[in-house]
C-alpha cells in the first residue's frame, strides 16, 4: 500500500504591505514640474508682484490704485472684452452652424472628417504665423486684395482695414470658429434622433422641437464653448502684437509693454493688470466648467 | 371592429425589400406583438405606423381614416422607444405634459392630466426630478405616461423593455399590460423576446425576412406553429430527420424508432422525408404515464435551471432535450442510465424537410 508522507508546510507568508511610495509618481513628475514652472510659479509671482512696490519691494495697493485711476488702462480691458465678445459670439454662431451642417445636415461623411481636420489645424494656428498669413493675404498689397482689385473691387476703398479693431476681429475669427466646431461637435453628436421622433410623435413641429428640446439641450454647451472662446481671445497676445504692432490697446499688449523691462515699464502695474486678467479667466473657466457639466449630465 | 388596418404594406430601401405584403387587422383595445429576429422588419413596420418611415406601397388606416401619408406629428399615435427618449432638459412632469403643451391645452388641464398619469405609473413623488435622476424602469414608466397623456389612438412600443434588467423587465411588462387594459387602448408591441410576447399579447405576429410567418394567439403560435421558422423561433424545440412510414396513421420513423403523430400526414407518401419536432416539456418518463410513443433513451446530461430541470437524452442517434419541473422530492435519473420516455401523439409536430 502506498503511503504518503505528510509534509508540514508553513502557511504562505502574507504579502508584505505595499510600500507607501509608488513609482508611478515618477511618471507624472514631469507634469507637476511643468505645472509648477509655467502655471503655479508665474501665477504666484503675478499675485505677489501686484501687491509689491517695484522699487522698495514693500506691500502696497498702489498698483491697483494706479490701474483703477487710469482711463486708458481700464479702456484696454474694455477693448479686450469687446473683441473677445465679438469673436466669441460671431465665431460661436458660425462654428455651431458649420458643425451642425457637417454633422447633422445630411452631408457626405467625408465633409465631417475634412472639416474636423481643418479645424484641428486652424484652431491652433495663431500668433505670428497667423498674422503673417493675413498680412500676405489681406493687407493692402496682399494676394487676395490684389485679386479683388483685379476684379475691380478694392476693399480698402470701402472701409476695410486689416490693422484696426475689426481687421483684428476677422483674424481672431480664424482660430475662434474652428475651436467652436471642435468643442461643440460632441454635444451635437449627443443629440439623439429619438428626441426628435418623440417630439414629433407628441405633435411637435420641427420648430417646436428646436424651441423646446434641441436648443435648450444644446444651450449650455453653446454658451460654455462661447465662454471658452471668450477666454481664448481674451488671452491672445502675439497675433495682435504682430499684426498691429501694439496699435490696438489690448490688455495683453499693455501688460507686455509694462513687463518688457524698458525704462517706461512698471512691472508692478503689469502684475496688477495680469491679476485682473486672471480673475476674468477664472470666471470664464468656472462658467465653462459649470455649463459643460450640465451638458454632460443631459447628454450622458 | 378593426381599429388599425395595415393593407399590403411593403417597404424597400434601395432595392432591398425589408417588409413585404404585410396585412394585419387589429381590433380596438387589442394588444398585438410583432415577434421576430433582428432585421425581420418588425421595427420598420412599427415605424411606418408611427409615420417615421413611409411605406413603398400599401395603406395604413386608423378607425377607417387613411394615415399613410399623414405627418408623424399629425397622427396622434403614442410611441415608446427602446432608449426611453425622455427629454433630458425637462422634469418628469414636464415630459409627461409636453404633448399637451404642444397642443396648447390649458395649464390646469395639463396639470390635472399629468397628476393622473403620475398616479397611473406610481411616480407621484418624482414629478420634479429630471430623467437622469431616475432608474431605467422609472424612465420607461415616464415614457409610457408621456405617450398616454395625449390620449393616442394607438400605442406603439418599440422594444421598450430590452434595456432593462430581467427582474424589472418582468415587472414592467405586467404594468404595461395592466395599464393598456385599463385604458382600453390598442397597442402594438415590438420584441424579439418570445417570452415577453407570449406573456403579454392578445395576438402575436411572427415575422421573418419581412414577411408574416404566422398570426395567432400565444397559445396557437406556441402549440401549433404553422411553419418551421415559427416552430424553431418560438420556444425551444427538438427537431430530427424522419420519414413517413404510414401516412394514414401518422406513423413516422426516426433512425428506425417509430413515433406517431396526430398531425395529418395524409397528404404525404410513404418514404417522404420530413422533420419531426417535439418541445422539451412534452416529454415525460414513461413510468409516469405509459401512453403512445414510448421509446428508450440514454440520459446524457442534466442541467438545473431553477424551476425547470433540463435533461439531455439520446434517442437512437439523436439528441433531445426534455424539460421537467424541478421537484426536490423526486429523484432524478443518473447520467448514463437508460430510461423510457414518452410523448403524446399531439406533441409530435411534422415539419417539411
Amino acid at each position: 500500500m502506498a503511503t504518503f508522507d505528510v509534509v508540514k508546510r508553513d502557511a504562505p507568508k502574507a504579502r508584505p504591505a505595499l510600500s507607501k511610495f509608488s513609482w508611478a509618481w515618477l511618471g507624472v513628475l514631469p507634469f507637476f514640474l511643468f505645472a509648477f514652472m509655467f502655471l503655479i510659479y508665474p501665477s504666484s509671482t503675478i499675485a505677489l508682484g501686484s501687491f509689491q512696490d517695484t522699487k522698495t519691494h514693500t506691500f502696497t495697493f498702489q498698483n491697483f490704485a494706479h490701474l483703477l485711476q487710469s482711463p486708458s488702462l481700464i479702456a484696454s480691458y474694455w477693448i479686450s472684452i469687446k473683441i473677445s465678445l465679438i469673436t466669441s459670439i460671431g465665431g460661436g454662431i458660425f462654428g455651431f452652424l458649420l458643425a451642425y451642417s457637417a454633422i447633422r445636415g445630411g452631408l457626405p461623411r467625408f465633409m465631417r472628417s475634412s472639416l474636423m481636420t481643418f479645424c484641428g489645424v486652424a484652431s491652433n494656428f495663431a500668433g505670428v504665423p497667423l498674422a503673417f498669413a493675413f498680412i500676405t493675404l489681406l493687407s493692402p498689397s496682399g494676394v487676395l486684395t490684389g485679386w479683388l482689385k483685379a476684379m475691380g473691387y478694392n476693399p480698402y476703398f470701402h472701409g476695410f482695414q486689416l490693422y484696426n479693431f475689426w481687421g483684428l476681429s476677422i483674424v481672431y475669427m480664424y482660430f475662434q470658429f474652428p475651436l467652436m466646431v471642435l468643442v461643440i461637435a460632441p454635444a451635437i453628436d449627443g443629440l439623439r434622433k429619438e428626441w426628435l421622433e418623440a417630439a414629433e410623435n407628441l405633435g411637435a413641429s420641427s420648430f417646436q422641437y428646436w424651441r423646446y428640446v434641441a436648443f435648450p439641450i444644446l444651450l449650455p454647451a453653446i454658451l460654455g464653448t462661447m465662454i471658452l472662446l471668450f477666454g481664448n481671445s481674451f488671452g491672445a497676445f502675439a497675433t495682435a502684437q504682430a499684426l498691429t504692432g501694439g496699435a490696438i490697446n489690448l490688455v495683453t499688449i499693455v501688460i507686455g509693454s509694462q513687463l518688457r523691462g524698458d525704462v517706461l515699464g512698471d512691472a508692478g502695474l503689469g502684475y496688477a493688470l495680469a491679476s485682473g486678467m486672471v480673475v476674468v479667466m477664472v470666471i470664464a473657466i468656472t462658467g465653462y466648467t459649470l455649463l459643460q457639466r450640465q451638458t454632460e449630465r443631459w447628454l450622458r | 371592429m378593426t381599429h388599425l388596418k395595415l393593407t399590403n404594406i411593403s417597404k424597400e430601401y434601395g432595392g432591398t425589400t425589408v417588409v413585404q405584403d404585410f396585412n394585419l387587422d387589429v381590433e380596438q383595445g387589442e394588444f398585438v406583438s410583432f415577434l421576430g429576429p433582428s432585421g425581420c422588419g418588425k421595427t420598420t413596420t412599427l415605424r411606418m405606423v408611427a409615420g417615421f418611415e413611409k411605406p413603398t406601397s400599401g395603406t395604413i388606416t386608423i378607425n377607417g381614416q387613411d394615415i399613410t401619408n399623414i405627418a408623424p406629428n399629425q397622427r396622434n399615435v403614442g410611441m415608446i422607444f427602446q432608449a426611453y427618449a425622455l427629454f433630458p432638459n425637462m422634469t418628469v412632469a414636464q415630459n409627461i405634459g409636453f404633448g399637451m403643451q404642444i397642443h396648447k391645452e390649458s395649464k390646469g388641464a395639463i396639470k390635472e392630466r399629468v397628476n393622473e398619469m403620475l398616479a397611473l405609473i406610481n411616480l407621484e413623488k418624482h414629478a420634479n426630478k429630471y430623467p437622469f435622476q431616475l432608474s431605467g424602469g422609472q424612465q420607461q414608466r415616464v415614457a409610457l405616461a408621456r405617450a398616454l397623456a395625449n390620449r393616442p389612438q394607438v400605442l406603439l412600443l418599440d422594444e421598450p423593455l430590452s434595456a432593462l434588467d430581467a427582474k424589472i423587465r418582468v415587472q414592467l411588462r405586467s404594468e404595461i399590460r395592466a395599464i393598456q387594459k385599463k385604458m382600453g387602448i390598442t397597442a402594438i408591441f415590438v420584441t424579439h423576446d418570445q417570452e415577453e410576447a407570449l406573456s403579454i399579447s392578445d395576438r402575436i405576429v411572427v415575422m421573418y425576412e419581412g414577411r408574416i410567418e404566422q398570426v395567432g394567439t400565444p397559445f396557437e403560435v406556441y402549440n401549433f406553429p404553422n411553419t418551421r421558422f415559427v416552430a424553431n423561433f418560438v420556444g425551444s424545440l427538438n427537431t430530427a430527420d424522419a420519414e413517413v412510414v404510414d401516412p394514414v396513421k401518422g406513423l413516422l420513423s426516426m433512425d428506425g424508432i417509430h413515433f406517431e403523430s396526430a398531425e395529418g400526414t395524409k397528404d404525404r407518401k410513404k418514404g417522404d422525408k420530413i422533420k419531426i419536432a417535439i418541445r422539451p416539456e412534452r416529454f415525460g418518463f414513461a413510468s409516469e404515464q405509459k401512453k403512445a410513443n414510448v421509446v428508450d433513451s440514454t440520459i446524457e446530461n442534466i442541467t438545473f435551471l431553477g424551476s425547470v430541470v433540463r435533461i439531455q437524452l439520446k434517442i437512437g442517434n439523436t439528441k433531445f432535450n426534455m424539460d421537467t419541473f424541478n421537484n426536490p422530492f423526486l429523484e432524478l435519473p443518473k447520467i448514463g442510465a437508460i430510461e423510457q420516455v414518452t410523448c403524446s401523439r399531439e406533441a409530435v409536430l411534422v415539419l417539411d424537410e
